[in-house]
């Protein structure tokens, strides 16, 4: 090792102690669609940022969308944002990148990055996407996962060999507050894609015509604010994803004290249990379920058990500390194994010399 | 000075003759007496038929706070249901029909509904209709949820009554000085008496707001009902007699003082 790369070593590891090491976050642009595996992106930036620590939202073109309109603006003005478009991004050793499982791609083109090299799971469903078939992250130089679920980890293990893993489960905002007034008789809903959701409705009204007075909402592509304050005159909400990773729409609802009825995933979410929804395997029975549903809230007839278990179930996801002290501590600790590994580096070419 | 919160319940009968009176006076009496939070008072404004006297003498109200008002003139619907909110001693009023029932959340989501939204004129209940079995025939005041009548939902404006007419105002709970200030249910009205009401009501921008909550069940057409009798008594409407009430309520709104109408044939 010559002097130059002793220098470029104990620069890095005074970046590393002094929080200045850069922490990039790859994003997808969803063009101003609310999106909450970015949210959880951006939530996880300022946990760090509160923290001292230097995170930088990596979006892929210089015109990004960004997140103003439908997060809020302090999202955009208190993180730095970088394009890795027409950009000589800099990136040193002490550095940690970020990306997306649906990256696969940029993971990819940057195997041979000097830096730390995280995955971020949140859609197990998309890890394979944009891998060749038989890569893995492994083989692209990424050991470390980050990943929302304890059921997500058991899956992602199953098919990502030599990863390790550290969960972070996303936090509810205190956007979604319980409802004040009493509710309207609207159904909120939101299906991974559209069409289900256009299906699902226009089924519903053909099979059950009397209920045509009964308005449903779609959830899609609305502000947090915007979506917490339609969600809020809703009596009940239907969830149709089955491939969700973790499932943040039925806690958003069972936040607000709004039943859900829910087809189950394919990956049932942890927190999911027989008492805290209403949750089918069949999709196509969903019209009828809603139908009894409604018909059982017209006559005040749902049972009181599932807004308790609700209530319990949302205990869990709600402490917006506790998420921000895992983020931190997740983080610290990735960075001090560097850390550590970066003055063994240091240390045994001092004792060489 | 009426007691704050309190509703008394207006059942205006006319005669006990009519098919399986009991058995209907039987179920609408204990929809009252089940109520998860309680009326306060049941006036029933009968006529002096002696069966129905007789009837109603011998009835078992169990602890229900019940007067009973004889009405000796005439037999008019309205006129019995106006009689009995003058002599109601509560803050709400609400319209019942014997062959009717309440569910038995109505008074509890009524009562929400009042702490909630206190300046509101007026509940209605979304009605299950049944036929005389019992099947289930529709929804009525259900509308005012629906986004291509109604412009805000769940309220009752005088716009909408102008697009859908199916609203009723039996199971409805309405504020006792805003009924009598604004006119009380015209008696020489046939037919529309109750849509009539709800136009001038909300003319006068009485705030109506729909509790979507099965609150009633109405028996749709029971035979010797009112509006069995308009479609297949002896003295049945025609199609022109019809549309002369429905005009006549779209005429008659702006006046709270009943005026006198007469049918005259409208089709040349």
């Amino acid at each position: 090792m010559n002097e130059e790369q002793i220098t470029k070593l104990e620069r890095s590891i005074q970046n590393m102690k002094d929080k200045s090491s850069r922490i990039y976050f790859v994003v997808q642009d969803t063009k101003g669609n609310a999106k909450a595996s970015i949210k959880y992106i951006y939530q996880m930036a300022m946990a760090l940022k509160s923290d001292g620590y230097n995170p930088i939202i990596l979006h892929e073109k210089p015109d990004y969308f960004g997140v103003s309109d439908w997060l809020g603006e302090k999202y955009m003005t208190d993180l730095t944002h970088k394009s890795i478009e027409g950009n000589n991004l800099e990136i040193s050793p002490d550095d940690l990148i970020i990306i997306p499982e649906i990256f696969g791609f940029v993971m990819d083109q940057i195997t041979k990055l000097p830096c730390g090299k995280i995955v971020l799971c949140q859609a197990y469903d998309h890890i394979f996407e944009t891998l060749q078939p038989g890569q893995t992250w492994s083989q692209l130089g990424f050991n470390k996962c980050i990943i929302t679920s304890e059921k997500q980890k058991e899956y992602v293990n199953s098919v990502m060999r030599n990863m390790s893993f550290s969960i972070i489960e996303p936090v509810i905002s205190e956007v979604f507050e319980k409802q004040e007034l009493p509710p309207k008789t609207i159904i909120s809903i939101h299906t991974r894609e559209h069409r289900d959701t256009v299906n699902l409705i226009k089924t519903f009204y053909s099979k059950f015509p009397q209920y045509r007075w009964i308005t449903f909402r779609d959830m899609r592509g609305l502000s947090e604010v915007e979506f917490a304050n339609a969600m809020k005159e809703s009596f009940v909400s239907v969830w149709v994803d089955p491939t969700s990773g973790f499932g943040t729409f039925p806690l958003e609802s069972m936040k607000m004290g709004i039943p859900v009825i829910g087809l189950t995933p394919n990956l049932v979410p942890e927190w999911m249990n027989e008492d805290n929804g209403i949750w089918i395997n069949n999709v196509n029975m969903l019209p009828d379920v809603i139908a009894d549903v409604i018909q059982n809230w017209l006559e005040d007839n749902l049972n009181p058990e599932l807004y308790n278990e609700m209530e319990k179930t949302i205990t869990k996801y709600t402490d917006v500390t506790n998420f921000n002290d895992v983020v931190i501590k997740i983080f610290s600790e990735m960075i001090n194994n560097r850390l550590k590994n970066f003055e063994d580096q240091l240390s045994k070419f001092i004792t060489t010399e | 000075m009426k007691n704050k919160n309190t509703i008394s319940v207006i059942l205006p009968i006319k005669s006990a003759v009519a098919g399986f009176f009991e058995e209907y006076l039987n179920k609408a009496i204990e929809s009252i007496k089940v109520q998860k939070e309680k009326f306060d008072e049941l006036i029933i404004v009968h006529t002096d038929e002696s069966l129905l006297t007789k009837i109603l003498g011998e009835f078992d109200f169990g602890d229900l706070n019940v007067k009973l008002e004889s009405w000796s003139k005439e037999p008019n619907f309205a006129d019995q249901v106006n009689h009995g909110v003058n002599v109601s001693t509560s803050e709400w009023i609400s319209i019942f029909e014997f062959d009717d029932e309440y569910a038995n959340i109505w008074v509890k989501n009524v009562k929400k509904y009042i702490d909630t939204y206190p300046n509101t004129g007026a509940f209605l209940p979304i009605v299950v209709d049944v036929d005389d079995k019992g099947v289930f025939v529709g929804f009525t005041n259900e509308a005012s949820f629906a986004s291509n009548i109604s412009e805000e939902m769940g309220i009752l404006t005088n716009e909408t009554l102008h697009s859908y007419q199916n609203f009723q105002i039996s199971g409805m709970v309405i504020k006792k000085d805003i009924f009598i200030e604004y006119g009380m249910i015209k008696s020489n009205f046939k037919l529309t008496f109750g849509y009539e009401f709800l136009l001038r009501m909300t003319q006068n921008s009485v705030k109506f707001i729909t509790i979507p909550r099965i609150g009633y069940k109405h028996s749709n057409l029971r035979e010797g009902s009112i509006f069995w009798n308009y479609k297949n008594g002896e003295n049945r409407l025609t199609e022109d007699e019809v549309k002369f009430w429905i005009d006549s309520a779209k005429k008659e709104y702006f006046f709270n003082v009943q005026r006198e109408i007469n049918y005259e044939p409208q089709e040349i």
